[in-house]
């Protein structure tokens, strides 16, 4: 994949491009589907579990997904059509475009200690057969119940660049304690 | 209810070490006496404290189900017109709260009375959950208190089990006023609960809180916060800077954006306006109602602001006279008056009473003594123990 460098100083996207070589990771299970219908059509889960795991994806993948200023951009790491605009604008007012979501991948212990951890998955143009994390890392071709490094599990950052701090905090420093 | 003096601890200051309080040679941990302890039976335990504070709770939701539906009512409570969708949202959406501590008057001879309702941003929560149960369990090994006593005490457990109930996906940012250490300490044990539980936490400082273009709020790593645990008080959030990009944030908070009107001392005049005569409730107005000239021409009443926290700026006044009137830097404010209900003196002190709510069920008892009828920062934290 190509450098997704382009909007990282409007964005701050902090994208890892180190290619991960997982066999000398320690694999975890993990669930691997293309759709929600795939979830749903794996006897191994529960429709419900299938709804909320795609949900919270689902919810993630604005934020988490890598950006990109143009369109040609996106399609050269992603593939012709595989793109979409994010609902974002870059500061000087363009638009921002992102991969589509290709799937999701979900596991009990994904995101660690029993959180029920769930993340958007992509495929890059290079090697089309392959999930990729929104921070790149590979989880396989395989769907459904499979084993990936435990590194592609943590839970995806929602980083963005700050505008301004110490908005809050006035009170405290009029007032002190905040107890009651 | 008997106040009982007991021999102190031996080991006084490790304990202070150990949970970090500070100690003082020759005065002993502030903020901590345990030269005596209160003694209740079980009986006295079950009928006057849980069931009511429940109730009470009951009747403190009911107000809120009105009050946010409610301009008139969210005015009265000063509360900007800018968040009235937003905590209204929080309730219907049925956004779940974590804690609070209804503090009452009682003094063993009637029942119990609401005094006010921390529901927000309570505090004396580690002394109460841990502290508090240690010294029980080494006074009953030194034999300072008898082996049958126990305690009303159940928050710890009950904090680490409400925690996956609320739902929090990813990782949970907790706040708070970083320079004061009681708030720290509190934040800090919550976020202990909140691990204990299988959260990732992170802590950082109300004033470290970014912003970022698309109206999120940031941690100091500038990842995006979706919920945050804050020992920071609804109204100064809302006053403050940044307040006015909460509503579009996204964050999930706890306690919830709901609670901005349980903390606020004007429920207790809508409380006594929906369940007037409720034997746990005290008369109460607020003070511009006409309602509240009558019932000052009584002469026996508390003014008290809508917002002040430590016993700041209450006035007592009994017989017509002002018997007392603390100080603060509060009191700009609306204000209520309220039914005097002077707290029983026990040895020349005067216990206040906390009861402990964890998602809205009672599950734990503290004690905090003062000089004085108004239970101020100065106030000293007395263990509590349960023997038949």
């Amino acid at each position: 994949m190509k450098s997704r460098s382009s909007l990282a100083t409007v964005l701050m996207m902090s994208v890892s491009l180190i290619a991960l070589t997982a066999c000398e990771e320690p694999k975890v299970d993990a669930s691997v589907y293309k759709s929600l219908e795939q979830c749903k059509g794996d006897p191994l889960n529960s429709s419900d579990q299938c709804e909320s795991a795609f949900k919270e994806a689902q919810s993630q993948h604005a934020a988490v997904a890598p950006k990109y200023s143009t369109q040609e951009d996106c399609q050269a790491d992603f593939g012709t059509d595989k793109c979409e605009v994010a609902p974002y604008k870059t500061s000087s007012g363009g638009s921002v475009f992102m991969p589509l979501m290709a799937g999701y991948m979900m596991g009990s212990l994904l995101g660690g200690r029993g959180s029920m951890m769930s993340q958007p998955l992509y495929r890059s143009a290079q090697s089309p057969n392959s999930f990729r994390t929104a921070e790149n890392r590979n989880v396989g071709s395989k769907t459904g119940r499979t084993k990936v490094a435990s590194s592609a599990t943590s839970r995806p950052t929602f980083k963005s660049s700050t505008r301004s701090r110490g908005g809050f905090g006035s009170s405290g420093r009029r007032f002190g304690s905040g107890a009651t | 209810m008997q106040r009982i003096p007991v021999t102190e601890r031996p080991n006084l200051a490790d304990a202070a070490d150990e949970h970090e309080l500070e100690y003082v040679a020759g005065k002993g941990i502030t903020g901590w006496d345990e030269s005596a302890y209160y003694q209740f039976t079980t009986q006295e335990i079950d009928e006057n404290f849980p069931g009511p504070a429940e109730e009470l709770e009951e009747l403190c939701l009911q107000v809120v189900d009105r009050a946010v539906n409610n301009e008139e009512v969210l005015s009265r409570l000063g509360i900007a017109e800018p968040f009235w969708d937003f905590i209204a949202e929080s309730w219907h959406n049925g956004e779940k709260n974590l804690y609070g501590r209804m503090d009452i008057s009682y003094d063993a001879k009637g029942p119990m009375k609401l005094l006010e309702y921390n529901a927000d941003t309570p505090t004396t929560l580690y002394e109460t959950a841990v502290f508090q149960w240690e010294w029980l369990e080494q006074a009953k090994e030194l034999g300072l208190v008898p082996k049958g006593c126990d305690q009303f005490n159940d928050l710890h457990e009950k904090i680490v089990e409400t925690f996956p109930k609320l739902a929090i996906a990813g990782l949970s940012h907790f706040a708070c006023n970083p320079d004061i250490e009681d708030d720290k300490g509190t934040i800090e044990y919550l976020e202990t609960c909140a691990q204990q539980a299988g959260l990732e936490t992170s802590f950082l400082g109300m004033e470290d809180i970014g912003l970022n273009d698309q109206g999120q709020f940031t941690d100091l790593d500038d990842e995006v916060i979706t919920t945050l645990v804050k020992l920071y008080p609804w109204e100064w959030i809302m006053a403050e800077e940044f307040g006015s990009h909460v509503p579009a944030s996204g964050v999930r908070f706890i306690e919830p954006p709901w609670k901005a009107i349980l903390s606020n001392k004007g429920l207790l005049p809508l409380l006594w306006g929906m369940f007037e005569g409720h034997p746990n409730l005290l008369p109460a107005f607020f003070e511009d109602d006409p309602a509240a000239t009558a019932f000052a021409d009584t002469g026996n009443y508390v003014r008290k602001p809508i917002w002040s926290r430590q016993g700041a700026n209450i006035e007592i006044v009994e017989g017509g006279k002002t018997l007392s009137h603390s100080d603060g830097p509060y009191g700009n404010d609306a204000h209520i008056l309220q039914g005097f209900q002077p707290l029983p003196e026990f040895d020349g002190a005067y216990p206040l009473i906390g009861i402990w709510l964890v998602a809205s069920k009672a599950d734990g008892l503290c004690i905090r003594e003062d000089k004085t009828l108004v239970t101020g920062k100065d106030a000293q934290f007395v263990p509590h123990v349960i023997l038949d």
